[in-house]
Parts: structure tokens; sequence; C-alpha cells
């Protein structure tokens, strides 16, 4: 037993089911030198309490998949959690997620569960990534004591990296969105926020080939020079 | 609404969200917006979206038979095609958000034979063969959609204009209609010794303005009216016991029911009848009356035409004008075509421009020469709007030149008479002077034709300017031998000069279709105007000029750009694809332009040819588009032809 268990009085409680799912969950692989089309992605996002990292928590999970270079409309994710002592905030007039929908959630481990078994070994992308990651393994851990250890690249930035010429102000994903004329069904739904995301990805993607970046791990090692550079600069 | 309920409100659970919202999107675009909702869901699901950036190749020749249907969600594609002619390649096609591609080839289990690019950065809709082939199966507004390709888009801009016309008159009821189905009632027919009395109760009795009077055949042999009947009771010498036969008008008009309504408006009005029989194998199977075709309106084209041909003074002339423009909106409604329309308002023309030259006859006298009263242009072409000017002259004959300046001597005033009280009725003064009234245009036979003889020899800019107007002359007023005489003296002289054939090559390309290689339409913009295009002068003058060049070039007598094509399909001069694509296109620009014309009409604006595509809904945008792509196919054709 741990010596700071009683920090954590009520670990989470799974069923057996639940157990032997979990630990039939893939581990994430480092990223690799195959090419950019042959990598499944998932690209996700969340909608939560709020922004405080610390005390908000995800409502609900969209995520769609980009495999063979493309969105695959027969793969997507979406559930919204059920949070018991789930408090109204302003915030659910962004993400729309009443009390009636939070109450009709699902099981937050189960969600989760579902939505480890749909990632797969596959990295993640998102917009804002540190956010999701952080919300995600908060939730992952709370729920099922499971570490997150998936790869995240983030598409904020992704975008001003390979589109150097662009000079989108406040870089957001609206401003991205407007940027590149994309036609979004409903902003703040996770799903249709991952779906823009996504089709910002593509065009990523395509714009990383016109740069000679071919493979995931050669498009890890420039995000990572870049942001070193751009924190170089800020000092 | 307080907190508490925003924040229920905003509760809302969303299955699927992003399938929800591609299909929404698809929903805006045929023949999406008629597919069932199971059949629309299992499209989405099954599809793939793809991003290409400008420049990529989405799918080409060499890639082999095609396994996907691709939908355009944002961007636009285009097809490129090896040219044959000057090497290099040709855009063959546009593709915008919406649209589909390739049709053609998947149903043929080919290759495509153009490569398709994205022109713009533009996110595909990929779906699979497999897919593609059991929607086909599943659903048939999507296998109608696949079979006729754009042909079918075509039907549903003229059921998108009826519908328009069944909203504003709440009458469904179109002119292409047969006239089996209209005449519904059994026709109400007697023998030719019924007596007058009887003949008149079974009028009475069935409520009808007309019997027929037929042989034991049952063929017509006459016809009896309210018209006849108060003829009868006015002479007050009728005796009603007599047979009918003596007050009914003998051999009554008549078609068969597989005749248009159209073909009953226009015989009805060039005419002067009420009623046409139906006459199937020799037997009189029913009868359309006026009020059949225009039923629930006040005024009509029959009526209408009528008025004008009877009316005692121009100013008379003048009111009923106003009448033709609420005419035309309402065949419009009814669905009529640009054609049809251009026909009725150049008959309608015809007949003001008749009833003004009688009219002025009988108030300035009679000035004892015959003479033809000529029309120019479209006009010329019967290709008028409502949205006209004058382009008229005076042909007569004379024994020499002095005769010919007395004879024009007496006609120019009248002319003048005339020219002024056209405009009243609306035919505006023509800023160019093309006008009977001026002496250059009063002319006699031969100087007619020595002036046409100098446009052909001297192919300077303002003869070939001058022969794209008069070359399309004919004969409103008067005897037409002269008219037809000049025409094949025209005829004959450009056959035998492919100079002149080739100056007017060059002029019909001088107005390049506004449709450019990478953007959609390619706009002119005044000051602070919005960007527009000009669908008269972009659009159908180069049918228009193309038509005419060919027309004159291969002795071809017919004045009408559609005839023209026609016949020269029928010469074998252009393919009949061609000829029909170059059919349909004008038809929907001319449709387009009248469309606007009553907008304009409608909003007191001064009358346009100009239009902004963005204020045209998405179908008709990408069909004008389509249109204006052939325009520039029958310009390049002509290059071709004359090695331009």
């Amino acid at each position: 037993m741990s010596l700071f268990s009683w920090l954590r009085p009520d670990g989470p409680k799974l069923t057996l089911e639940q157990q032997q799912r979990l630990e039939h969950l893939i581990a994430a692989p480092e990223l690799s030198e195959c090419s950019l089309r042959e990598q499944r992605w998932v690209v996700l996002d969340l909608e939560t309490t709020g922004l405080n990292l610390n005390k908000d928590v995800v409502l609900s999970i969209g995520a769609v998949v980009i495999e063979d270079g493309a969105i695959d409309f027969s793969q997507q994710f979406e559930q919204t959690l059920q949070r018991e002592d789930h408090k109204l905030s302003p915030a659910v007039l962004i993400h729309g997620l009443g009390p009636s929908a939070i109450a009709a959630g699902s099981d937050p481990a189960e969600a989760l569960l579902d939505f480890m078994e749909f990632v797969g070994d596959s990295p993640l992308l998102a917009f804002h990534a540190p956010f999701d990651q952080h919300m995600l393994g908060r939730a992952l851990k709370d729920s099922l004591g499971y570490r997150l250890q998936h790869t995240f690249l983030d598409v904020a930035d992704m975008a001003p990296l390979l589109c150097p010429r662009a000079h989108v102000s406040k870089a957001g994903l609206d401003q991205w969105i407007d940027y590149f004329n994309l036609q979004v069904g409903e902003r703040h739904h996770a799903s249709a926020d991952a779906l823009a995301t996504a089709e910002l990805a593509l065009i990523l993607f395509s714009r990383a080939r016109q740069q000679q970046i071919h493979s995931p791990l050669n498009l890890q090692q420039r995000l990572n020079q870049w942001k070193r550079r751009k924190q170089a600069h800020s000092f | 609404m307080n907190k508490e309920d925003a924040f229920t409100q905003a509760g809302k659970t969303a299955v699927l969200q992003n399938i929800h919202g591609t299909m929404q999107f698809l929903q805006r675009f045929p023949p999406f917006n008629q597919m069932e909702n199971a059949h629309l869901a299992y499209l989405v699901e099954q599809c793939q979206l793809r991003f290409y950036a400008p420049g990529d190749s989405i799918i080409k020749p060499a890639d082999g038979t095609v396994e996907h249907f691709y939908i355009v969600k944002q961007g636009r594609v285009v097809g490129e095609r090896p040219h044959t002619a000057k090497g290099g390649t040709e855009t063959t096609f546009d593709i915008a958000t919406g649209e589909c591609f390739p049709l053609a080839a998947l149903l043929g289990e080919r290759a495509t034979r153009t490569e398709h690019l994205a022109a713009d950065d533009t996110f595909c809709l990929q779906l699979n063969k497999l897919a593609f082939i059991k929607l086909f199966a599943l659903s048939s507004p999507f296998r109608d959609f696949a079979l006729r390709g754009v042909s079918s888009l075509l039907d549903q801009v003229n059921q998108q204009v009826q519908q328009k016309a069944v909203e504003t008159l709440g009458t469904q009821y179109s002119l292409n209609t047969r006239l089996g189905e209209l005449a519904m009632r059994h026709p109400v027919s007697c023998s030719p010794t019924t007596p007058l009395r009887e003949a008149v109760t079974l009028m009475h009795e069935q409520q009808v303005g007309s019997i027929v009077v037929v042989d034991e055949h049952k063929a017509p042999v006459g016809i009896f009216t309210l018209r006849d009947l108060r003829q009868v009771v006015a002479d007050g010498t009728g005796d009603f016991n007599q047979g009918i036969e003596r007050h009914m008008t003998q051999a009554p008009f008549s078609l068969t029911p597989d005749h248009s309504a159209f073909d009953a408006a226009i015989a009805m009005t060039e005419r002067h009848i009420a009623h046409v029989c139906l006459v199937k194998d020799h037997r009189l199977c029913g009868v359309v009356s006026e009020r059949d075709l225009f039923s629930l309106q006040r005024v009509d084209l029959v009526h209408l035409a009528r008025t004008i041909r009877n009316a005692p003074r121009v100013d008379h002339l003048v009111a009923i004008r106003g009448e033709i423009g609420q005419l035309v909106e309402r065949m419009l409604a009814h669905g009529a075509s640009s054609t049809q329309i251009t026909h009725i308002i150049t008959l309608l023309n015809d007949h003001t421009v008749c009833r003004v030259i009688e009219l002025t006859l009988a108030e300035k006298g009679d000035p004892g020469v015959p003479f033809s009263w000529l029309c120019f242009g479209s006009e010329g072409r019967r290709e008028q709007t409502l949205h006209t000017d004058q382009d008229n002259g005076i042909l007569f004959e004379a024994r020499d030149a002095a005769h010919a300046a007395e004879i024009r001597g007496k006609l120019l005033p009248l002319a003048q008479q005339i020219n002024q009280s056209l405009a009243l009725c609306g035919f505006t003064l023509c800023k160019g002077n093309i006008m009977a009234g001026n002496p250059e245009l009063c002319l006699s036979r031969a100087e007619w034709a020595r002036r046409f003889a100098a446009f052909i020899r001297e192919a300077t800019p303002e003869n070939l300017l001058s022969s794209t107007i008069y070359f399309d002359l004919r004969v409103v007023w008067g005897d037409e031998q002269g008219c037809e005489q000049l025409r094949h003296e025209i005829l004959d002289q450009v056959a035998d000069n492919r100079l002149f054939q080739r100056m007017m090559a060059e002029n019909a390309l001088r107005q390049r279709p506004p449709v450019g290689r990478f953007r959609d339409f390619v706009l002119t913009r005044k000051g602070n105007e919005k960007a527009t295009l000009d669908l008269k002068v972009q659009g159908l003058t180069p049918f228009v000029d193309g038509a005419r060049l060919l027309a004159l070039a291969n002795g071809i007598e017919a004045n009408n750009t559609l005839e023209r094509l026609q016949q020269l399909v029928a010469r074998e001069v252009i393919e009949r694809l061609d000829g029909a694509a170059y059919e349909e296109a004008y038809h929907f620009i001319q449709q387009t332009r009248m469309q606007q014309h009553q907008l304009q009409t409608r909003e007191n604006l001064p009358y346009s040819n100009r239009v902004d595509p963005d204020s045209l809904n998405h179908l008709d945008r990408r069909i004008l588009r389509e249109s204006l792509r052939q325009a520039q196919r029958l310009q390049s054709s002509l290059a071709l032809r004359y090695q331009l």
C-alpha cells in the first residue's frame, strides 16, 4: 500500500469487466517515420465545465478519425458524460450541454473506456492540445486510474508553423476557420469542433508535404524546434 | 427568458452532430434535397472527406477505372483536357460547391477522360463505388440525377419557375400542356340541319359559348358561337327555325389533341378566333376556348391582340401596351419558355406596329404608293423583349433614282409620324437613328440592294456593325416579295465572299462570355456598383452573331437565332449535340434576362441587362455558368472554322 493512499481514499471503483477492458487498452507508441498519410490520427475536442485546469471536468468528448489521409465519416466518437454533482455554470451557454443532457449522459468510466478503445494506439490532434491533454488525462486518472501517455500534437502550433505568412491575429480556432474559409456546422459542439479541427489538420498536412515534412515524427520534431525558437525569441 | 431556462434550452442532445451537419449541408443541393433521410445518412456515413490543395490532381485518366464518386464540399474543381488543335490544355468544365463528379465515367465503369484538378483549396466528400451502387439502387432521385446529369437540372429550373408562378397566381397550368388534357368536357355538337333555336338551347343548357356542327362522320363542318348569335339577333332577319348551317362559320380551324396550349394560343391570336376544334382521325373530339386557355385571367393574349388591332386611336394603343407587361409576367409564371414569350411579344409588337401604320395612314391620308415596313435587329429576329428599341425602315419599288426621290418625299413625313407614334407606345426611338423616318432608311429596292452589297464588299468596322443589324431584316407590314429578293441577294453575296465571312467571324468573337479560367464569372465593376455581367451583350450576342454568320454563309433564310441553329443542324453545318446544347444555353440566358426585367419592373427600377450572379439561386447560377461556357465553345468553333 502506498504511503499516500490515504490522500485518495476513494480510488476509482471499477467493475470486473471494466478492469479487464482497462488492461486491454493498447499502449501508445512513439511517433514513427511512416508517411503522414499512413498514420491514423484521432482529432479530439472536449467540452468542459470551464477553463480551470484543476477544478473543471470533462462534459463531452467529440472525435473524428483521419485515416488514409482523409476524414472517415464512418469512425466518429460522440459522448456526453454523466456528472452527478454537476452545477450549472455560464459555460453551458457556450457548449450547450444543459442539465438534462448531462443527466442523460454515459457513465464517465464507460465513456472514457469507449473513447480509449476508439483511440487505440493513434496519436491525438487537438486545437490548444495541452488543455485537452490535461483535462482528458485528469479524467482518465480520476475515473479509471489510467495514465494517458499518447502523443498529442497541437494544431494551434502546426498552423502558424506551416503557414508562416498567414497573419492570423489572436490565432484561435475561429480565426483559422475564417482564414481557410471552412464551413462549420455548429461551433462549440465537441464533434463539430473536432471536425473543423480535422479539416484544418488536413490542410496543414498538405502544407507540410509541400514543405518536405513527410512523417509524423518529422512533424513533431519541427514543431518542437519551432516552439523552442519562439520561446527563445520571447526572452 | 431567465437564466435557468436559457440553460435548459441550450441542453439539446444531438446524435452524431457531424453526420447531421453534413446532411444539412448536402440538402441545399440537388439531388440530395430530394433524397430520403435514411439514404442520405447512409451516403454521409460512407464518405471520406479529403482535402486538395490548388493544382492537386483528384482523378486523372491514368488512374484507370473510376472507383469513387465525389461531391465538392468546398472549393472548386476544374476539368483539364489536352487541347487537340493548339496543344496544351483547355478547361472544359468547372465544378463548384455541392456538385458531383465524375458521373459518366463512374456509370460507364471506365476511366475519366478529363483530369480533375483542384482550383482552390478544396474539400471533397468521397464515396466508394460499392456505396454508390447501393444508393443508385435504393434512391430513385439519386438514380435519376446520376443518369440524367445536368439536363435534369434544367428540368428543375423550369419546375422552379413554374412553382414560383403557382405561388403568385394560384393556378397550375403550363403552356406546354396537351390540348387533349385541357379540353375536359365532351364537345357540344349538332348536325347542319339542326334548327338554330334548338342549337342555342343546347348551348344554353350545357353552358358553353360554342357549338360545333358536324357531318354524319363526326367531322366538323362549321362552328356557331355566341358572337355569331349576337350577329343573328342584331341583324334581326334570322328565323330561329332555320337550320344552323345558314349561320355557322364554315370550315372551323382545328388542331389535334397532341398540339400544345401554346399552339392554340398562337392560332387564336393570329387568326382572331376564340375557339379551336380538336380533331383526331377526322373526328371531332373536343373544343378548346380562349377561356379554357386563360381561365381566371382578366387580360389575355387573344383579347389583347384583338384590342390592339381594333384600337381606334394611338393613345388607346399606349394604354393597352401596359397590359403586355402583365401578360408576360403571367406567361413566365405559367412556365412559358423564353422562346414562347419572345414570340408572343414579337407578335403583339407586330400587331401594334401594323395598327400604328394603319392609324397614321387613316389620319394623314394614303400616299398612294405601295411600301413595306421593315424591321431589323432583334425585332427582325423575332427576339424582342419588353425592353426594346425601334429599328425600322421602308422599302418601296421605284423606276429610277429620280422616281425613288419623289416617292421618298411622299413617304418620309408619314414615316416620321409613325416613328413618333411608336415611341409613344413604348418603342424607344433609336439612338443610332435606324428608323424609317431617316431618309437613308427609306429606300427603293435598288437602293437597299446597293447599300447591302457595299456592306459585304467593303468590310469596314461600321459596315460590319451595320450588317449585324440590317441583315436580320423582315417585313412587318406590306408586301413581302421585295424583302425576299433582297435577302436572296445578301445570301448569294455572303456565300461568295470568304473574306467578309472571316471579318464577321472576327466580329463575332469580340464579346467574350464572362467565364474565366480560374474564376466562375469574370465581372465588371463600375465605381461603387456591385460587380455584374451583361446577359445580353456577353451572353446572348455570341450566339446571335455566331448563328447569323453561319446562316448567311450557308444560305439559310431564317432570321431567328434558334431557327438558324436548327437549320444549321439539319444541314450538318453544326453537330446535333452541339446545336442542342447551344439552343438550351441560349434559352436559359434569355429566360434569366426576362426574369430580371420582370423583377426590375416590379421594383420600379430601370431596365438593365446587367445581373449580379450572386443574386441568383445556386442552381440558376450554375446553369448560367454552363450556358456561358457553351457560348465560349461556339466562339472557339468559329475561330477554328475561320482560322482566327
